[in-house]
């Protein structure tokens, strides 16, 4: 059988261990395959945050394995982490995390940047992943320039830009109007059928209802992990 | 290599966003760097024009004196001495050099004077160059002949023209006059600021053959001091060891170190050494300013890595690893302090210039700045080096950042 893209083992996250441990990861288990368009539910405080963190390499486990893409990423150091972001991992942020006094283009650049992809390179694949996300025209603008929703599809621009195999998104629409929040949820939805594994963390079920699997959590614990009947029906109304 | 062309570019994109603070930033740097470059161009201009002018009026010389409480023959320097040292070889010519406080009275008023009585190679031991008549010799000297020489500057101060020669002069010494006739008129050098500067009420300067002084002072057999022009191509070291040596055996006296050289490389050589103590010591003074400019570049590089702290959590998430987080700020430091530099070795060399012009202005000299390579060049090393050491710090606290930690802050 073909390796899982992630593979979580017994993973735990305690702070301040001792007598006031915080155990916001207890013993999580988890696959999630190629392809696969996962909603991660929980309410604030589950430990759904953590997981992200976890799940995105930005923090490491008090215990436990995480395999991301066969490779064992829980042991690795800082620098080794970056490395691991850099190419596996699309992050889109709550509150797009764009650097405000570079445009548009040019924060879809960073990444490519860091990976030590050449100028000419780079440009071209910034505009492909603007033009996915229909910004073609504002790629020269900066973000204070752009509504929420046009700055959240810049994000989306800069997380694919580097063409990671998973898309880590962490309350996508949570500052948007709903209109925005439509545009950007299709624009996910698009991503997953180019065949991204898409990550969605949210509070909000109608959002976790419009993916295929729904992981539920709570106490840092997985509650429940079902797939939504619904998914491929809606796919089929499309 | 292309990578750091990145960050170059990325710390270049961070100071042009946030102007007014960089500049502010830089200004610590400026000031520093600037008044390092100005003190030591001025420096070494007051410095070359010192040499080139005792070099003009004492390259070569040799002055030979005796002890203050000489009392016998033996200890003085006599006629025949300077005979005998004149017709050494290497020795192109001998003076003395004794002076006498006297007074005249002229159209113009009372004065008072320094006459300084000579020998018959007077002029060119002073280098005198003559704007009217001749400087008195050898025959004059012989004869004791009553003629003076005197410079265009005071001869406007006796008779208010330097067309004078011809003209008498009654001095006054020692209670006794005597008329003597001008013989010739030099020309006071200019730029001699720190050979002769003349100021008002300073006395009048004539020059006299010693021989014709004997009638008011009668005691022109015995000198205290002598002055020779060796040959500047010999060792003029060498030539004064040889000259005492010639005394000390005329005398009987060796070993009893009557007779003492001093030449003009001694002086010069205490005046540079004084001079670029003075100047060290001036431009560490400047150092410290560039110091605290270093620190403010620190404390300013602080604050904005506080600020930052999201977007550097941002760029970590992306991929950004901790090397390079800190190249970016480093870069942004470093890029600072070398326009700082730059700024500041423009602003140095101006006001090298500016303050050379004043002080040549305003005390009637010409100093060059004497602006080296190797200042500029130590003075850009060092700025650039400030900007390193003290970004290293503050790009260090911004590299270790976690990314969640810098993700939650805002």
């Amino acid at each position: 059988m073909e390796e899982a893209l992630i593979r979580v083992v017994d993973l735990c996250k305690i702070y301040n261990p001792g007598e006031n441990e915080v155990r916001a990861l207890d013993h999580v288990n988890l696959q999630i395959d190629r392809g696969e368009f996962v909603a991660i539910i929980g309410q604030s405080g589950s430990g759904k945050s953590t997981f992200m963190n976890m799940l995105g390499c930005l923090d490491v486990p008090t215990s436990g394995e995480y395999y991301l893409n066969g490779t064992d990423v829980s042991t690795m150091k800082d620098n080794q982490l970056s490395v691991v972001r850099n190419k596996e991992i699309g992050f889109i942020f709550q509150g797009f995390n764009l650097i405000a006094n570079l445009t548009a283009i040019e924060n879809v650049e960073l990444p490519l940047i860091y990976r030590g992809i050449d100028r000419k390179t780079r440009k071209q694949l910034a505009v492909e992943s603007l033009t996915m996300v229909g910004l073609e025209k504002r790629m020269h603008h900066k973000p204070n320039e752009m509504s929420g929703g046009q700055q959240q599809r810049v994000a989306i621009a800069r997380a694919i830009a580097a063409k990671p195999p998973v898309i880590l998104a962490d309350e996508p629409t949570g500052n948007l109007d709903s209109a925005s929040s439509k545009e950007i949820l299709g624009i996910l939805k698009d991503m997953h059928k180019t065949g991204k594994t898409v990550i969605l963390i949210t509070h909000d079920n109608g959002i976790a209802a419009q993916a295929k699997r729904v992981v539920r959590i709570m106490d840092g614990k997985i509650e429940s992990d079902l797939i939504n009947e619904q998914f491929d029906s809606e796919e089929e109304d499309l | 290599m292309s990578s750091i062309y990145e960050y170059i570019k990325m710390a270049v994109h961070n100071i042009m966003a946030n102007k007014g603070r960089s500049f502010l930033t830089m200004l610590g740097i400026i000031i520093g760097i600037a008044s390092v470059i100005a003190i030591v161009s001025i420096g070494e201009g007051t410095k070359n024009q010192m040499n080139s002018e005792i070099s003009d009026v004492g390259g070569g010389q040799i002055y030979i004196n005796c002890s203050s409480d000489a009392q016998t023959d033996d200890e003085w320097i006599l006629p025949g001495d300077i005979e005998a040292v004149r017709a050494m070889d290497g020795v192109e010519g001998v003076s003395i050099s004794e002076t006498y406080e006297g007074e005249t009275v002229t159209g113009k008023g009372n004065f008072k004077l320094y006459v300084t009585a000579e020998g018959q190679d007077a002029k060119l031991i002073n280098n005198a160059n003559m704007k009217h008549g001749v400087y008195f010799g050898e025959n004059e000297v012989n004869e004791g002949k009553n003629v003076c020489v005197i410079s265009d500057s005071d001869a406007k101060r006796l008779f208010g023209t330097d067309d004078v020669v011809g003209m008498t002069l009654d001095v006054t010494c020692y209670g006794l006059t005597k008329s003597f006739r001008i013989g010739g008129v030099t020309t006071q050098k200019e730029n001699g600021t720190f050979v002769s500067y003349t100021y008002e009420g300073m006395p009048v300067t004539i020059n006299v053959p010693y021989t014709a002084m004997n009638d008011l002072t009668g005691n022109m057999d015995y000198f205290y001091s002598m002055t020779i022009q060796a040959d500047k191509s010999l060792d003029t070291q060498k030539v004064a060891d040889e000259v005492v040596r010639l005394l000390e055996k005329r005398h009987q006296s060796a070993g009893e170190d009557y007779f003492q050289v001093q030449n003009f490389q001694d002086v010069m050589k205490s005046m540079n050494d004084m001079l670029g103590m003075v100047t060290a010591f001036i431009s560490f003074v400047a150092g410290i300013s560039l110091l605290v400019g270093g620190i403010g570049v620190m404390n300013i590089m602080l604050v904005s890595v506080t600020e930052r702290t999201r977007e550097i959590g941002i760029r970590k998430s992306l991929g950004a690893k901790t090397s390079s987080i800190m190249l970016q700020f480093l870069a942004e430091a470093a890029i600072l302090t070398a326009i700082g530099g730059i700024i500041g070795i423009v602003v140095g060399i101006a006001g090298g210039f500016g303050i050379c012009t004043l002080i040549s202005a305003s005390m009637e000299m010409t100093i060059q700045p004497g602006i080296s390579p190797s200042t500029i060049l130590v003075a850009t090393l060092f700025s650039c080096a400030v900007g390193v050491f003290f970004g290293i710090y503050p790009a260090r606290k911004a590299a270790r950042l976690s990314p969640i930690e810098a993700l939650r802050r805002n």
